[in-house]
């Protein structure tokens, strides 16, 4: 049980993924993506080797579709996987397996997919992709937690008895460069989403102070004063 | 400020990383482990292009002294980083630039190094290394932890007055595939060295049931099932 949207954002190029699931440390297996070659996740139960196999083959060259068809060719057991495939350009294929347990299923549009197994049913995905949507104008990562959340507040994960948590949750972009431009993940909460959610807006205050500081290091106040900067304009805010 | 290991088990090969810092998030900063090849991480003022730069360098056949004159040579601030590499046979290259700030070395001890800056001296690295080095025979994942909380317990960062938090501290280990093995991470939080360890500890009960589902998808319980068995042998 998991619930995810990947996405190629139209405006940047970016590639990136929001998850949220049962599952601790989900974030382990977010490693599909790659600047300018592309997204790739697999879920369910999951074959570790796709995400990597799946980079390689778009890196190469071959169309979305034709990816997901080697990994489904390419595995005896692709019935149990939930798998998306989104190129540089945008284009993509999707697939939930008929052995996903519960209610499985995918919705997709501009560059992006949304998907999620043993879910409360359509309305998790589709509320994911309506909230991807709704927020357009917004950067690539606040649009893939806008997306979680939406999921999150559609019903989620549903377990034998019921509702389950988010238990980690991660936000994945990357750029035109070999590392990520964000990559921040929650591995064990009960409310993982809410959690990330926080880190996150935590974490963007002090994102151009890191990219800076590694960039320009002379120039570079000490983070200790920097934080102290941070707590004196939060004081005046108040 | 920061502290790391950087390390190999000979036993199995198996290559890893275990960091922890007052800055927020250092596991998303951490791109340099690759199963086969090595580890290299730039950590104080970090120059983030010199981690899969230096994993591409090993893989085509540089040893970790030729890759770390090549990064001295290709950037205009070296002096202001530190960095640790280790190839798969275990040689060894570090760097500790003169404008990292506070007191900052590295060390190293049989299959890893320890590195650090903004401590409030080097026996936080001896004390990663003693951590490290305690129990050989143990997984490479536990050796990370127990040199990180060995740092940590040594006094960590900050000077002797002023010590300074562990905000987020992460692990990562691989073996020969290409991806992770172990992955563990904790972003944002007021003491993330013990709470890591909460997250390994729990990871560590899931490892094998998210591996066998995986491969053997028919046999799988679902994982609330799974849950509620943990649940059960922990009151046991």
């Amino acid at each position: 049980m998991t619930f995810t949207l990947l996405a190629r954002c139209p405006r940047t190029g970016q590639v990136g993924i929001g998850i949220a699931t049962y599952s601790i440390c989900v974030g382990l297996y977010c490693n599909g993506l790659r600047g300018n070659v592309g997204a790739t996740m697999t879920q369910a139960f999951v074959n570790q080797g796709n995400n990597p196999l799946g980079l390689r083959l778009l890196a190469k060259g071959f169309t979305p579709a034709h990816v997901l068809g080697e990994l489904q060719a390419n595995d005896p057991h692709h019935e149990y996987r939930q798998i998306a495939v989104i190129d540089r350009n945008g284009r993509l294929a999707a697939y939930s397996g008929p052995k996903n347990r519960g209610w499985a299923g995918h919705v997709s549009g501009e560059g992006y997919v949304a998907m999620g197994n043993m879910l409360a049913g359509p309305p998790v995905v589709e509320a994911m992709a309506r909230a991807y949507e709704a927020s357009a104008p917004l950067s690539l990562e606040r649009r893939l937690l806008a997306a979680i959340e939406g999921g999150r507040d559609a019903g989620g994960q549903v377990g034998n008895d019921g509702h389950v948590p988010e238990r980690s949750a991660a936000v994945i972009v990357y750029g035109d460069y070999d590392h990520a431009e964000l990559d921040l993940r929650v591995d064990l909460h009960d409310t993982a989403v809410e959690a990330l959610r926080r880190a996150f807006e935590e974490y963007e205050l002090y994102r151009g102070y890191y990219r800076e500081r590694g960039r320009n290091p002379r120039a570079a106040i000490p983070q200790y004063e920097f934080v102290a900067q941070l707590q004196a304009s939060r004081e005046a805010a108040q | 400020m920061t502290f790391s290991l950087i390390g190999r088990c000979a036993r199995t090969g198996r290559l890893g990383l275990g960091i922890t810092t007052f800055s927020l998030a250092v596991g998303g900063r951490c791109e340099g482990v690759a199963a086969n090849v090595g580890v290299c991480k730039t950590q104080a003022f970090p120059n983030r292009t010199n981690d899969p730069l230096g994993i591409k360098l090993m893989a085509e056949g540089y040893l970790p002294a030729r890759v770390m004159a090549m990064f001295a040579a290709n950037d205009t601030e070296h002096d202001f980083r530190q960095i640790a590499i280790m190839d798969r046979e275990g040689r060894i290259a570090a760097h500790t630039g003169g404008g990292c700030r506070g007191w900052a070395g590295h060390k190293d001890g049989a299959d890893c190094v320890a590195f650090g800056n903004g401590l409030v001296g080097p026996q936080v690295l001896d004390g990663m290394l003693q951590g490290f080095l305690a129990r050989p025979d143990d997984a490479l994942e536990h050796r990370l932890m127990r040199a990180i909380e060995g740092g940590r317990d040594a006094g960590g960062q900050g000077t002797p007055d002023a010590h300074r938090p562990e905000r987020s501290a992460a692990i990562k280990v691989v073996d020969r595939l290409d991806y992770p093995e172990v992955d563990v991470r904790v972003d944002v939080h007021p003491t993330a060295v013990a709470e890591l360890r909460r997250v390994l500890e729990e990871f560590k009960l899931y490892e094998a049931f998210y591996r066998g589902r995986g491969q053997d998808p028919g046999k799988a319980i679902p994982q609330d099932e799974f849950a509620k068995q943990l649940e059960a042998r922990r009151r046991a």
